[in-house]
């Protein structure tokens, strides 16, 4: 069964559709990353899966309810982390979640959600005093507390330090292998990419790529050879395969293929011939990165991508 | 039996005991913060500042002072907090819960009730204890009623307020500016001498029927009234309109935008 069945849904501010036409579903129990820049509508297509905003058109399903209808017995079926909220200072952590899990049927217990977050050491510390990536994981053990189907968080980790992502990340994790549901917004490709098996890519409101990291790589064109040379290196005898990608205002080589085993000899050939040391020689994979920006500069056709 | 189906077949928690907790949650916060000691100490201050030696002191100027302390707390720290935890994202991260939206804003509003009205009850002792306020239970009772009423209307029509408060920086100058004249035409440190039409505007104004109610109950003596019907219907008036124009305008999120798109007003589910 879905957990999530999102169909044409739109949303227009006055002439500007933030969301256009998204089409996806999720099954229960996977880990989706939505990807894009920022206004991609990632977070107004969040809003309205929350019940927060209503679609202009279209329609959204979450747990099989409309989510502008869901009532409370709903929400407490969803949990939410999401972008730029805060909390009161004044109670400590554990006093804080004790308060949340109050709201709940069934919530997890305080110290089982403190462990989840890695805040156990934290536990009576007051919210006020936490740090920034301390605070984001109580909202995350907020999200948690009343043990949700569906895990929404949005831009989790954005201005986290790279070990508060990293304890954000495997909170993430442990809680996808008790069998919840996330959907995630980033614009951290790495992140996507270290926690999420689908990718949704979202460009000016639109799904421009729905696939997984790995077809995103593959796709991501071919592998590199990038070298910089030093001044005085002997490039007008550059192999005539290797000339015809040298920048010669910066005496940088930049070579892509999709076999690069050939243009890579002949440049270790002339740099033995040579006695020249390529200190400054990459050869690399094709990037995510690289993928993604070519994703969201164009539509991709990509194996499950939605027109 | 997995989480989830304990989550959908367990019993969802009860109005009544989210409100209570609420309540609770909030009333510990209040307590917790350093801006409630101004509604509790100001007045007793003020009140011994002015009447210092004095032996006895009139029933209506204690129900000034009282009252002084249950507004400045139901009106301008309430609000000032109000705006400052919509704008911090604080009632967004609430809305994203299954707590029903009217348990938690009468949560706060009730818990501002609790606060104001001890405010109000701190200078009510200092009257009994400094300057020889003869308080009976009647009277007390009645006060009290006027206490409630008094908090419940100011924090009610604070709330309302505080939606076309935009930023932190507004809501003091904003909850001060709309309170001092009030106050101040209404008698709360005396009475003034004023035009016919604006004691007459005055009357119907949360602030001067609940110094009169008070002043009534608190002077209460064997053969004299013991309350004034006409005021706590003038304040029972104010706190069901505050609670309506609060539930209609109710804000959420904070006024900033988000993304360059249009701020949500949201109302209650």
């Amino acid at each position: 069964m879905s957990a999530i069945v999102v169909d044409k849904l739109t949303k227009r501010f006055g002439g500007l559709a933030a969301v256009d036409s998204v089409s996806f579903e999720v099954p229960e129990g996977q880990l989706v990353a939505v990807l894009g820049p920022n206004g991609a509508g990632k977070t107004t297509t969040l809003e309205m899966l929350e019940g927060f905003l209503a679609p202009t058109s279209g329609t959204a399903r979450v747990l099989g309810v409309d989510p502008h209808r869901g009532d409370r017995r709903w929400r407490a079926r969803i949990g939410l982390v999401l972008q730029s909220t805060s909390l009161d200072a004044e109670l400590t952590v554990r006093d804080t979640l004790a308060v949340f899990a109050g709201l709940y049927p069934t919530p997890r217990p305080v110290g089982e959600v403190l462990e989840l977050v890695d805040l156990v050491d934290d536990a009576e510390a007051r919210v006020g005093t936490l740090s920034g990536g301390q605070r984001r994981r109580v909202d995350v053990a907020i999200g948690i507390i009343g043990c949700p189907e569906i895990l929404f968080l949005d831009e989790p980790t954005t201005g986290l330090d790279p070990e508060a992502r990293r304890r954000a990340w495997t909170a993430v994790e442990n809680l996808n292998t008790t069998g919840t549901t996330v959907v995630l917004t980033t614009h951290y490709i790495d992140e996507a990419d270290h926690l999420a098996n689908r990718l949704v890519l979202l460009a000016a409101g639109r799904i421009v790529a729905d696939t997984t990291p790995e077809r995103l790589r593959a796709e991501g064109g071919p592998s590199t050879i990038r070298c910089r040379f030093a001044d005085g290196a002997p490039l007008g005898d550059l192999p005539a395969t290797l000339a015809g990608h040298l920048d010669r205002h910066d005496h940088s080589l930049v070579v892509r293929a999709e076999d690069i085993t050939a243009p890579l000899r002949d440049l270790l050939g002339w740099a033995d011939r040579h006695h020249l040391d390529l200190a400054g020689l990459e050869v690399g994979p094709p990037s995510l990165e690289d993928a993604y920006l070519a994703a969201i500069g164009e539509p991709l056709a990509t194996d499950g991508t939605l027109p | 039996m997995t989480d989830t189906t304990r989550a959908t077949s367990a019993r969802m928690p009860s109005i009544g005991r989210l409100l209570a907790a609420q309540v609770s949650y909030q009333a510990r916060l209040l307590a917790s913060g350093r801006a409630i000691t101004i509604g509790v100490g100001l007045p007793v201050i003020l009140l011994i500042a002015s009447h210092g030696q004095d032996t006895h002191t009139d029933a209506t100027v204690i129900a000034g002072y009282a009252a002084f302390g249950l507004t400045l707390t139901a009106w301008n720290t309430y609000g000032v907090r109000l705006v400052a935890a919509r704008e911090a994202g604080v009632l967004k991260r609430w809305r994203a819960t299954p707590l029903p939206h009217s348990c938690y804003f009468l949560g706060r509003i009730l818990a501002t009730v609790v606060v104001a009205v001890a405010a109000g009850a701190a200078t009510v002792a200092a009257g009994v204890l400094l300057y020889g306020l003869h308080l009976t239970v009647s009277g007390a009772l009645v006060a009290l009623v006027a206490f409630v009423l008094g908090a419940f209307a100011w924090a009610a029509a604070a709330t309302a307020l505080t939606a076309v408060i935009p930023t932190l920086e507004a809501a003091a100058p904003t909850l001060m500016l709309t309170y001092f004249p009030v106050i101040i035409i209404s008698g709360i440190f005396g009475a003034i001498s004023e035009p016919h039409w604006l004691s007459t505007i005055a009357s119907y104004l949360p602030a001067q029927p609940l110094v009169h109610a008070l002043a009534i109950s608190l002077g209460h003596t064997a053969g004299h009234a013991l309350l004034s019907a006409r005021d706590l219907l003038v304040l029972a008036a104010w706190a069901l309109a505050g609670l309506a124009a609060a539930i209609a305008t109710f804000r959420w999120e904070p006024h900033r935008p988000t993304q360059q798109r249009p701020a949500q007003t949201s109302r209650r589910q």
